[in-house]
């Protein structure tokens, strides 16, 4: 007998479940009110029991604080992102820091990872399907926006484990979709998927031969959806009871909540009507304790107005995907809607005008995702599969390298599953760690990407620097998630990763959560570190004088006989609790202007070069207060100088060596701080050119260039 | 359907696979147009994607993993002229080399952008970088689009503000 599985289309706003047994028409599963699509909010009783679907969506105006909803905009991000950010600016329900720069939930008195709620959810629409279907549920395919990173997919993954799901694949939902359209008609076709969820957008190009399914390219905005409609509605109807009332309801949460759930239904009347009358009654008290209302009617063009930007964002992503695919619209066979939001006349109209043509009208814009899901359930389970998906990394895989930068390793769009080695050496005699810091993003700036993990790898058998080869193994697999692998090819000694974020949930703690129950206090522990990765020195070298013995845990590209690569320096002092760090990156091309030096000083508290490790290096270097270069001639330096935790703490100096190749830097220290000084041995005169103003706010360091310093060369 | 593959088949293939070029791995001659190359490359993902392998025994499925990867390499280098040139030059020159790693490849093109000084951030260069497909595709309009994009990230960028006051005059033209 055939195995039982399904499909689930986890949503921003609202989940389905489908089921495509062998021999009949796939189909979704309702649920007990015999609706389709159940509301993805968590209510959480005071007895500690929950409700999952629209039961717990009524509480959203009684109970904000206790309603848990669009968990999905959380979810596998760090605290600090802007969208956390956002989400906790209008959120109702506790958003709080977790280790690590997690983000946790907090109800009552239990702090829940995103991956925990997302498992009630889960486990709702599983209960669902349990209900519909004899014996167990054998596997669940779930579907997640097709530009979700790898933190996401990971953490979703983690919901499906957490609700006791056998986890076949997180498939995207666009590619979900075109299955869904595609399956079993043996098409010939180039289509989009146009998705635009309750919190996501989508847009996948895909080419449909027979029972083969290509991503030709897929891009997306992961902040971007219904709900944004929703909040541009409350907005108005806000601003109007301010004018009518001069009270913000903006600041009571009951308020806020009954304003948001009848902006949803204003948006949804748009699908029909033309003009909507609104009548929301006891929204506020006067002085007086009079009732206030507000209630009136928004006709399309407001509406209009109100969205417009909106729509037209998703078509600066669909320019982007159809590039990346090398299609113009000439080239499209059909456009599929997916999501609630495209039942709006507004939102199809624009995207028949975007693409030229009409929108594929049969296609139940809430049920498909999960339908298509259900079909690739069945065809991963059973004997003789006979469709084939061929999905791409939506996000390019970088590797972060000196100087803030991230090197492309496997480009956004390329087809997966996909493996790709780099070879790197050690930069230190006999060091005996290497460490990665792995990002997925589209900026060549490392801080602009999203940082997947970070990766220690010892072991290996050392030897001199530039000696040492460490192959390095980045793969994506079907999943579409990340996996590193170093390892020595000399000894075959090996270490790997599926790279998790830091705040993700190691297997130990998803097993404690599915054995506790519902866990209170999920704490992770990982190494952090600092990493850098140098590109392997060239011609031109700027030799420091003063070399740590064995500090840093640096590694460098093996450089092959027709290697760009380019100057690189590095002089790394760090390693050491509040060090010192000296290093320069690469030059050329992959830096704006020039050779990067940088000098970091961290110290906890105040800046007191007394107070750094006692590294036998580190003593020289104070000792002296100086370390000496050589220059290359007529090639700008750049400096940077950091203090305490803050980025914002630097300071940048350039100079030009001139014709001369010794370079003296000098630290003193001073009452007043910290002084830096550079010197040209032969000429004996400072060659400081140009420094900015220091931002040094958080820790009050005064870093300045002595001024006699700042005299410009010649 | 997926095809039905002899274990001592896949053995095979992943043995030799490390001494095969890409086009040998596809099973396409090395003129073979573009279309060629897809059929080719759907027609190995029916017979060596995972997906239709995972009741296979543990060490089968480590082979199909490798092969499937090593597929889809073939495929992102020869699918894209640029790559496929690259690759064809390696080629050219007689080595034992079968392999150019993409990495290397996407880093020298990287490269090649910021030479051309085509932007100082990475939305500015993306958007100006559209605004040239678009204008060559003959979608000027998109053009202009792109280039203003690009400008909401550099707003002092001559070579965009040139670029923009060019095409909105062939727009009014």
């Amino acid at each position: 007998m055939a195995k039982t599985t399904i499909g689930i289309d986890l949503g921003t706003s609202n989940s389905c479940v489908a089921i495509a047994s062998e021999g009949e028409e796939p189909c979704v599963l309702n649920n007990a009110r015999d609706e389709s699509i159940t509301p993805s909010v968590v209510y959480f009783k005071e007895d500690g029991s929950i409700d999952v679907g629209m039961q717990a969506k009524v509480n959203v105006i009684h109970d904000p604080a206790n309603t848990v909803y669009s968990a999905k905009r959380l979810i596998g991000r760090y605290f600090f992102s802007d969208e956390v950010k956002k989400a906790k600016a209008v959120y109702s329900y506790g958003i709080e820091e977790g280790p690590d720069h997690s983000v946790r939930i907090k109800i009552r008195d239990e702090v829940l990872s995103l991956a925990e709620i997302s498992a009630m959810v889960l486990r709702e629409m599983k209960q669902i399907a349990e209900g519909h279907v004899e014996g167990d549920i054998e596997g669940a395919v779930i579907t997640v926006p097709a530009f979700f990173n790898d933190n996401q997919r990971q953490a979703t993954r983690d919901a499906g484990q957490i609700a006791g799901l056998n986890v076949l694949r997180i498939l995207n939902e666009p590619t979900a979709a075109a299955l869904a359209y595609g399956f079993g008609k043996d098409l010939d076709q180039r289509v989009a998927v146009y998705d635009l969820g309750g919190g996501t957008f989508d847009i996948s190009i895909l080419e449909i031969n027979n029972d083969v399914f290509e991503v030709l390219a897929t891009a997306g905005d992961t902040y971007l959806g219904g709900d944004d409609f929703d909040d541009r509605i409350i907005d108005f109807l806000a601003d109007r009871f301010v004018a009518e009332h001069k009270i913000n309801l903006r600041n009571d949460p009951n308020a806020y909540e009954r304003l948001k759930l009848q902006s949803e239904a204003i948006k949804k009347e748009f699908s029909k009507n033309d003009e909507v009358t609104y009548s929301i009654m006891d929204l506020a008290r006067d002085e007086a304790g009079h009732s206030l209302s507000i209630e009136g009617t928004i006709n399309i063009k407001e509406f209009t107005a109100l969205v417009m930007d909106l729509i037209q964002r998703t078509f600066k992503v669909c320019d982007e995907a159809m590039q990346q695919a090398g299609l113009t619209n000439r080239d499209l066979d059909g456009i599929i809607l997916v999501g609630g939001p495209t039942r709006l006349p507004l939102v199809r109209n624009s995207v028949q005008e975007y693409f030229q043509q009409d929108p594929k009208a049969d296609i139940d814009p809430d049920k498909v995702v999960a339908v298509g899901a259900a079909i690739h359930a069945a065809a991963l389970t059973c004997d003789n599969q006979d469709t084939h998906l061929l999905d791409v990394t939506p996000l390019t895989l970088r590797i972060g390298v000196a100087g803030g930068l991230a090197e492309t390793i496997i480009e956004a769009n390329t087809p997966i599953p996909i493996e790709q080695t780099r070879a790197f050496t050690t930069f230190q005699d006999y060091q005996e760690t290497v460490k990665l810091r792995v990002y997925q993003g589209e900026s060549r700036h490392a801080e602009d990407n999203e940082m997947l993990g970070e990766f220690a790898f010892s072991g290996f058998e050392t030897g001199r620097r530039g000696e040492v080869r460490i192959d390095v193994i980045f793969s994506i697999n079907t999943d579409g998630i990340v996996e590193v692998t170093a390892m020595d090819p000399a000894t075959g000694v090996k270490a790997s990763t599926e790279l998790t974020l830091s705040s993700g949930l190691s297997q130990d703690e998803i097993q404690h959560i599915m054995e506790e129950g519902r866990a209170n206090d999920v704490v992770t522990e990982t190494a952090i570190g600092s990493v850098n990765l140098v590109k392997m020195p060239s011609s031109h070298v700027l030799e420091a004088t003063s070399q740590a013995n064995q500090a840093p845990e640096e590694l460098l590209p093996l450089p092959s006989a027709d290697d760009q690569l380019e100057l690189a320096e590095d002089l790394d002092l760090d390693d050491l609790s509040g060090g010192l760090e000296l290093d320069t990156a690469p030059a050329g091309p992959d830096l704006d202007a020039a050779p990067v030096v940088g000098l970091e000083a961290e110290p906890a508290g105040g800046i007191e070069l007394d107070d750094f490790a006692p590294d036998p290096a580190i003593e020289a270097l104070i000792d002296e207060n100086s370390v000496d270069f050589e220059g290359d001639p007529d090639e700008a330096l750049e400096l940077e100088l950091e203090t305490g935790p803050s980025s914002n703490n630097r300071m940048d100096a350039s100079l030009i060596a001139g014709d001369e190749e010794e370079l003296e830097l000098e630290i003193d220290e001073s009452d007043d701080g910290l002084e830096l000084e550079l010197d040209d041995h032969d000429q004996d005169q400072a060659v400081i050119q140009e420094s900015r103003d220091l931002l040094f706010g958080d820790v009050g360091e005064d870093l300045s260039l002595s001024e006699e310093d700042e005299e410009k060369p010649e | 359907m997926a095809q039905h593959l002899e274990p001592a088949e896949i053995k095979a293939f992943s043995r030799i696979i490390d001494e095969l070029n890409y086009y040998e791995i596809l099973e396409v001659k090395p003129g073979a147009e573009r279309t060629k190359i897809r059929d080719a490359f759907h027609q190995a993902a029916r017979r060596f994607h995972p997906d239709g392998h995972r009741n296979s025994a543990e060490d089968l499925h480590k082979l199909i993993d490798r092969i499937s990867k090593r597929i889809t390499e073939a495929y992102t280098i020869l699918r894209n002229p640029r790559r496929r040139q690259a690759y064809d030059e390696l080629l050219a020159k007689d080595t034992e080399e079968v392999r150019i790693p993409l990495a290397e490849l996407e880093a020298a093109a990287e490269k090649a952008a910021d030479d051309a000084h085509q932007g100082t951030t990475p939305n500015g260069r993306r958007y100006f970088s559209m605004a040239n497909n678009s204008e060559q595709q003959g979608d000027i309009k998109g053009a202009v689009r792109n280039l203003q994009m690009a400008l909401t990230y550099e707003r002092d960028n001559e070579l965009f503000k040139e670029k923009l006051e060019e095409l909105r005059k062939q727009l009014t033209s």
